[in-house]
């Protein structure tokens, strides 16, 4: 395994040799964070992924909200958000909307999935660094978290002109969004690579 | 800095982008992932800047515009990013108001200010200390789509509040205009190559 690595903060050479289970190197002179070495990195991803997976089907097969007032009610799915949008004619928006909140991360998920499964056992398949590409490349592109800050702004802005509930839908996503952070953290982009790379060779 | 700094490209190295691994200089495509190499990434500094000014045409129509439409028994009210956060001091809703401040208002300014800084700290070979502007680069790399939150906002309000003629919530031009501030800023964030900052600094210190 070569352990030197160019850090991409600054270029300089580290050598990130002999990181025993758990433990993470960042670069000494500019300070970016390199790699976390986990002996149980893709079952620990892969445990996160299929959570994820669960709560954002779940997320989108209930009602997300519901806003009552002077007798009318109007209850949301997830999907509906960008939809909304949509109808009022702001395309573009509608669409980045929904590749934020929705398309991106299940892309991610159905990525890691492919990758982790094979990964966590050890298996090498010759389209696994294609994927391995397509995750790191699109996770910065999923916007979960900042979603729920968005709902939660929205529930205090109408809260004084009608009655919020929040639906099932709600609570899955929330903790979607934990799990989707969680997944695409513990895969490190370092091991992930070296690993790939190894059974390759094997 | 006790021991001399050795850098990948003083080496003829240069490091993959997308799978770390450690190349020479003189190939073009990663040996073991296969994504296009680069040593810097190609016209850094220029493509930063023609974004970040894109970037700063779009910031205007979307402060300007209203981002969106309450429309409430037959009137219509608009409202604009910053409208919106004098409305939320008004209902009293400080912390709310602090966080579209700080997201809308703040953080992009923040980051265009802060990517033309570093552009010109490059150019210019001064400024602030090296590990500084790393440290401010990696923060607005991470904190660029926090910004989101006002279109989303938007897009949850304009679903969710519609009753018939009573209670309408519509978006606003601004919130396309707005998408586009955040995501062209975060593509000149992940353009700008921090590597720069250090080959100034090198050159610095041979220099002298």
């Amino acid at each position: 395994m070569s352990s030197e690595i160019a850090c991409h903060g600054c270029d300089l050479l580290v050598n990130i040799g002999g990181l025993q289970d758990g433990e993470s190197a960042s670069c000494p002179r500019c300070g970016q964070f390199l790699t976390r070495y986990r002996e149980d990195a893709f079952s620990r991803t892969l445990a996160y992924t299929i959570a994820a997976i669960i709560l954002l089907i779940l997320a989108n097969s209930y009602s997300f909200l519901s806003f009552a007032a002077n007798g009318l009610e109007n209850a949301i799915t997830l999907l509906e958000t960008p939809a909304a949008l949509w109808e009022y004619e702001v395309y573009s928006a509608a669409v980045i909307v929904a590749a934020f909140i929705l398309a991106i991360p299940a892309a991610v998920l159905a990525m890691l999935l492919a990758l982790c499964v094979p990964l966590s056992r050890g298996i090498y398949l010759p389209w696994l660094s294609s994927l391995a590409k397509g995750v790191f490349l699109s996770q910065n592109w999923a916007m979960v978290e900042v979603f729920i800050i968005g709902v939660i702004v929205s529930l205090v802005k109408i809260a004084e002109m009608a009655d919020v509930s929040l639906g099932i839908s709600f609570w899955a996503y929330a903790a979607f969004a934990l799990c989707f952070t969680l997944a695409v953290s513990s895969l490190d982009r370092y091991q992930c690579w070296e690993t790939l790379e190894d059974l390759e060779r094997a | 800095m006790s021991r001399a700094a050795v850098s990948a490209a003083s080496q003829g190295l240069v490091g993959c982008h997308v799978c770390c691994n450690l190349a020479s200089s003189s190939q073009h495509r990663c040996p073991r992932c296969g994504s296009a190499l680069h040593p810097r990434k190609n016209a850094s500094l220029q493509r930063t800047l023609a974004l970040l000014i894109t970037a700063c045409m779009l910031y205007v129509p979307a402060n300007l515009y209203p981002i969106m439409y309450t429309d409430s028994f037959g009137s219509t009210e608009a409202s604009t990013i910053l409208g919106g956060v004098v409305l939320l001091i008004e209902m009293g809703e400080l912390p709310i108001a602090l966080i579209i401040f700080l997201f809308s208002v703040m953080v992009p300014s923040g980051k265009l200010m802060t990517l033309f800084y570093l552009v010109w700290s490059v150019e210019r070979a001064s400024g602030l200390d090296a590990r500084q502007r790393s440290q401010m680069y990696r923060i607005t790399e991470f904190i660029g789509k926090w910004s989101m939150v006002d279109v989303f906002v938007v897009a949850i309000l304009a679903a969710l509040v519609h009753l018939g003629g009573l209670l309408v919530v519509r978006p606003g031009v601004a919130a396309v205009s707005f998408s586009g501030v955040v995501i062209i800023t975060m593509l000149a964030a992940e353009t700008f190559d921090s590597r720069l900052i250090w080959d100034k600094e090198e050159e610095n210190q041979r220099g002298s």
